[in-house]
């Protein structure tokens, strides 16, 4: 794959419209950065750092959905096992685990459920247990929450995209699997905990440091990472490799035979959206302190899709803001039990709304404002705006 | 062994129940339709309130679901779908927004909850619906157990099958659905009031899943998010099925209840699900257009 850059959108864009873009990602990057300033509040702002990783998640799905086309719905698969290898070592490193009676880290649902008479020991307490010893490495479960969900990834998406399955079957078959891997999470009870999932997770501590997740250290920890996957995402799409696999969701059949290798990019970039998902899934271990099945919860799927859609599926920026300003609605009008359930109504009708009328979101409405500015300026005929993508 | 099949047969039919809806409204209309397990939902609501409030047992109840989730399909296909026809994915994600409404009017009561009005049957809470005794007594019959609920259920499903298919393939009626789903714009070129007929068939898959609301009803308990689990279940037979094909959708049925209940009774229920999503997963990828698909282009 090229990594030749290209600074060249797509032409629709105008300089206006792209220098705009970037205003936007500016204002963006300061505001999340800077939000410890004006809120003091550590409460909050692990709250915020929580939904910044809801925005990491919009980051996945607008690059699978809005850039390649492929409408992932088990994402959570991806979020679910990034959250479950980092909870692991974290569970090794807390305090419940260390005072068992055993010098070794052992997790305590295991003790809890262990026969009568087992070795206290991670090699042997139950018959899966020893999966756990490499995860006494907290740098070990970090690498593994971005690197199982690459590897799942690329399984399954070579398999996909190599046969030519497409549109609503990958849909379809992402949600078949995230369902799948719940089901054997669930049923592998002892060495998962089962429902309950893991809990009463120790710190990460980075040379010393323990990351309480009430702390603005760790607010910045995810803010950057947010910061760091948003321009990242943002320099795939447009180099030259981000360009062709927008060709190829246009029309795979012509980039097909223009003799672009359409599965490669769409492993590729199904891949990627993946990595991010796993290193979100990470990023809120740290800051959540617990991993449970219901990440991999079909409606914790579909509202990813959901917060991309309101956001814009089109835009990498729109969907993370999307993320973002939904989740911290839903826990401001959450306070009263009434509220709550009032706004599942509201968000349900306006997710109606935005798919009937405003298929590219917050966005397609921002685009759109901007170009007939532009063009009022200019005084020109009207361009018309970049086609939205099915 | 014969308990074995049953109890496979006894799944199966509960599959098909769900999915005969779907494949009337998935597989004839290209609509993914998320809200189809908030319409088996307000089938069970039917049938509960209609025992509570009118004293309406079943066999009333079965009718009345059909009617009633037929008109909220109806309303759905008028107000949503009618807008998305070709836009399959835009299909799935409007109507999971709508499947959310739907289950927020029953927890809130239609709003009525808000001025602290309640009325029974309906809320977050937990509902039952009474079966007839004579549906719950096991017979025996030459030395075997037979339980008449699930009995009942097997055969409403395949009657409920055969009139499905009568109406598609014997009837001018389904000729119309028929032709809409090869072609809505030559269809509509040759007379056919496209609009009129997707409606009506939408309703009429609605109302399948209000009655498999009912006589879901019969062994589950009824609450506002009883549908979100079945829907998935039920793609799931449709697409392996076949999208389009009624015999399609019957024998995947049978296949996947078949497997669930083999490999429950070797291992346990949750194993049993993941082996039948897999067995999903590989069949997709190796036939992404259903086991039965004969339509040829």
């Amino acid at each position: 794959m090229s990594s030749e850059t290209s600074s060249t959108l797509p032409s629709s864009t105008s300089r206006l419209q792209r220098h705009a873009d970037w205003a936007v990602y500016a204002v963006f990057i300061v505001m999340v950065l800077g939000a410890p300033l004006v809120i003091d509040d550590v409460f909050w702002l692990n709250r915020i750092a929580k939904y910044l990783v809801f925005g990491m998640l919009g980051i996945a799905i607008a690059l699978s959905w809005g850039y390649a086309g492929i409408l992932n719905l088990g994402q959570g698969l991806f979020f679910g096992l990034g959250a479950y290898m980092t909870a692991m070592s974290l569970k090794l490193m807390s305090a419940t685990s260390l005072q068992q009676g055993s010098d070794k880290p052992v997790p305590d649902f295991m003790l809890w459920n262990a026969e009568p008479g087992a070795v206290t020991d991670l090699c042997c307490i139950n018959k899966g247990s020893f999966l756990w010893i490499p995860f006494q490495s907290q740098w070990f479960g970090m690498a593994m929450s971005i690197v199982i969900p690459l590897i799942v990834a690329f399984v399954l998406s070579s398999s996909i995209f190599r046969l030519r399955v497409s549109g609503v079957y990958v849909a379809i078959i992402t949600l078949a699997l995230v369902l799948l891997v719940r089901l054997l999470l669930i049923d592998a009870q002892p060495i998962t905990n089962g429902f309950n999932g893991l809990t009463d997770l120790g710190w990460l501590t980075i040379g010393g440091f323990e990351f309480d997740p009430y702390m603005v250290e760790t607010y910045y920890v995810v803010a950057v990472s947010l910061t760091v996957v948003l321009l990242l995402g943002r320099w795939l799409v447009s180099t030259r490799a981000g360009l062709i696999l927008q060709s190829t969701r246009d029309d795979p059949t012509r980039a097909r035979y223009l003799g672009y290798d359409v599965a490669a990019y769409q492993i590729f970039f199904f891949t990627i959206s993946a990595g991010i998902a796993g290193f979100a899934g990470l990023l809120y271990v740290v800051a959540a302190e617990f991993a449970s099945p219901s990440f991999m919860d079909i409606g914790f799927s579909i509202s990813m899709v959901v917060w991309a859609a309101v956001g814009g599926r089109n835009s990498l920026l729109g969907a993370c803001i999307g993320a973002i300003l939904i989740n911290t609605v839903e826990a401001t009008v959450s306070e009263t039990e009434i509220f709550k359930e009032a706004w599942k109504l509201i968000i349900g009708g306006i997710f109606v709304l935005v798919v009937l009328y405003l298929p590219n979101g917050l966005a397609g409405i921002a685009r759109d404002l901007l170009g007939r500015f532009e063009r009022r300026r200019k005084g020109t005929p009207a361009e018309t705006a970049p086609k939205a993508a099915e | 062994m014969s308990d074995i099949i049953f109890i496979g047969l006894s799944l199966s039919s509960i599959l098909l129940l769900i999915a005969l809806g779907l494949s009337i409204t998935y597989g004839a209309m290209g609509v993914i339709n998320m809200a189809h397990g908030e319409l088996v939902m307000i089938g069970a609501y039917t049938a509960v309130l209609a025992g509570l409030h009118l004293g309406l047992n079943l066999f009333f109840a079965l009718p009345l679901a059909f009617v009633t989730s037929g008109l909220v399909g109806l309303v759905i296909e008028r107000l949503v779908i009618r807008r998305l026809y070709g836009r399959i994915i835009d299909t799935l994600l409007a109507t999971w927004g709508v499947a959310i409404l739907l289950q927020q009017l029953i927890r809130l009561e239609f709003g009525l909850s808000f001025f602290g009005i309640h009325i029974d049957g309906l809320g977050p809470g937990l509902q039952n619906m009474t079966v007839p005794a004579f549906l719950t007594q096991p017979i025996d019959v030459a030395g075997m157990t037979i339980q008449p609920y699930r009995t009942f259920i097997i055969v409403v499903t395949l009657m409920l099958a055969g009139l499905t298919w009568w109406l598609m393939y014997r009837t001018p009626m389904g000729v119309q659905v028929r032709a809409i789903m090869r072609n809505p714009q030559i269809a509509a070129a040759c007379g056919i009031d496209v609009r009129r007929v997707s409606a009506l068939t939408f309703a009429y898959g609605s109302g399948l899943a209000g009655i498999a609301g009912v006589l879901l009803a019969g062994f589950k308990t009824v609450m506002p998010e009883m549908g979100a689990s079945v829907v998935v279940d039920g793609f799931l037979v449709v697409v392996v099925g076949g999208v389009g094909s009624l015999l399609g959708t019957i024998l995947a049925a049978g296949i996947l209840g078949q497997i669930n209940g083999i490999v429950a009774l070797a291992s346990n229920d949750i194993i049993a699900r993941a082996v039948v999503f897999a067995v999903v997963i590989a069949l997709i990828l190796w036939r992404p257009r259903g086991l039965f698909s004969f339509k040829s282009r």
